[in-house]
């Protein structure tokens, strides 16, 4: 498993170089191998396909202009998905913000009901949406922590560089993340069940 | 109970696979003997179930994208982005420019000289020249005092020049020899006597009655000394030197050296 991580930067590395020389080959090869998990980032966080794919396109033009700014001993996946992350909560704050508040006038409770009097074949739906609006409650490491664990399927290990932080606190967060997760879940899990 | 407490907190990297073999083994052992450590490895499971939910939405969101297309347009915006022209920093723009700016420099220097040559070509002749051509400019009392200060320095300097012979005279002894073998009292006496011709007008202008008078008495001794032949007498020596005592001559040079000192300009 290590060797093959460490062949795999060794082949970025030579991809990154080649990209720096203005090879367009090197640098759409880049992009073809990492935009799915910058994109699942982006709509891990933004929940929008457009705004997940404007996302996309801004990291790797930001990419190229920082290619001379990437050191080799760093994980290019976790500089990456750094550089997504930043974006996203750039974005995020420019046009979520207000949607985010009138949303969250909204109760999970509301959520429940709708979910209780719902015909049956709309409660994976209503799962999804109550989830997801269980996902916004948490603080915004707790939730950043469990989209890159969860959707993006990083290790603990990975998800400390794109967040500069230590593994202990990304383990504590993650723990966190979930037992807040599970309370919040509880009244519908315990209907589900 | 303690143990149980560390078991929870594990739990969700249990869960995840983010614990070390030794570790994972533990909690296995512990939770196959504690039932509410079970209760809450079941919550905390379907609590990640749940998590799933996301995913076919996520799943459906990747599938919608043509990521071929994606990956082209986002190459070709970079590659037109990178096509403009940059914008340097200033100091590199700088930089870059000076070489553009060489020739116009060059040329602009060119132009400066040709138009300062044909300038001075067209109007060499033609410039208007103050106070008739003239390079010095002085006030008429300021060279009124530039007269008087030559004629005062010029007249200290002959009478300088008389009382050395003067004194050199009215202390000499034939047997020594010095004037009245050499004939060198008459040799000085007529330089004197010329340096008195370019006196004269100067005194006059200056307006010095009082210093005339004496270097006239003193020409007129010098014209006596310069008449007497080489070889002077005794008897010629003890006149000339009753003339110097009779008219006071060492004397009045010496009061007028003084006065014409005090009056420096």
């Amino acid at each position: 498993m290590e060797r093959t991580k460490a062949a795999e930067n060794e082949n970025i590395q030579i991809l990154l170089e080649k990209a720096k020389e203005g090879d367009r080959l090197a640098f759409k090869t880049i992009i073809t191998l990492y935009q799915q998990k910058v994109f699942l980032l982006a709509y891990s966080i933004l929940r929008n396909r457009e705004d997940a794919m404007d996302i996309v396109q801004e990291t790797f033009m930001r990419l190229y202009q920082k290619l001379d700014a990437y050191e080799r001993e760093k994980n290019f996946q976790a500089w990456l998905l750094q550089m997504t992350k930043n974006l996203c909560i750039d974005y995020y704050r420019k046009n979520y913000s207000k949607r985010r508040e009138l949303e969250s006038a909204k109760s999970i409770e509301e959520l429940n009901l709708a979910a209780e009097d719902g015909p049956n074949n709309a409660a994976s739906s209503d799962l999804r949406r109550i989830f997801s609006r269980c996902l916004e409650k948490l603080t915004d490491r707790q939730r950043m922590i469990f989209i890159l664990k969860h959707y993006n399927g990083l290790q603990y290990q990975e998800i400390a560089q794109v967040l500069n932080i230590s593994v202990g606190t990304v383990k504590s967060l993650h723990s966190k993340a979930v037992q807040n997760l599970k309370n919040l879940l509880s009244p519908h899990l315990g209907r589900e069940s | 109970m303690s143990e149980c407490r560390r078991i929870i907190e594990n739990l969700v990297a249990f869960l995840c696979g983010e614990l070390g073999e030794a570790e994972k083994e533990k909690i296995s052992r512990h939770l196959k003997t504690c039932s509410l450590c079970g209760q809450e490895l079941k919550r905390l499971q379907q609590t990640l179930q749940s998590a799933d939910s996301l995913n076919p939405e996520m799943e459906k969101a990747l599938a919608s994208v043509n990521w071929e297309a994606l990956s082209e347009n986002i190459v070709k915006a970079v590659w037109q982005i990178e096509a403009r022209p940059r914008r340097l920093p200033w100091r590199e723009r700088f930089q870059a420019f000076a070489p553009k700016l060489k020739p116009a420099f060059a040329g602009l220097l060119l132009g400066v000289l040709v138009g300062a040559l044909a300038s001075y070509l067209v109007f060499r002749g033609n410039f208007p020249r103050e106070n008739g051509g003239k390079k010095f400019f002085a006030s008429s009392d300021f060279l009124d005092k530039v007269d008087l200060e030559i004629a005062r320095r010029e007249t200290l300097n002959y009478l300088e020049k008389s009382q050395y012979v003067l004194l050199e005279f009215a202390g000499a002894d034939t047997r020594e020899g010095k004037f009245g073998s050499s004939g060198l009292a008459a040799e000085q006496a007529r330089e004197l006597l010329e340096k008195k011709k370019f006196l004269n007008p100067q005194l006059e202008k200056a307006q010095m009655a009082k210093a005339k008078e004496i270097c006239d008495q003193i020409e007129l001794l010098f014209y006596e000394l310069a008449q007497i032949s080489e070889s002077l007498t005794e008897q010629q020596r003890q006149e000339i030197q009753n003339l110097i005592e009779q008219k006071k001559l060492l004397l009045k040079i010496r009061l007028l050296k003084k006065e014409l000192q005090e009056s420096e300009a």
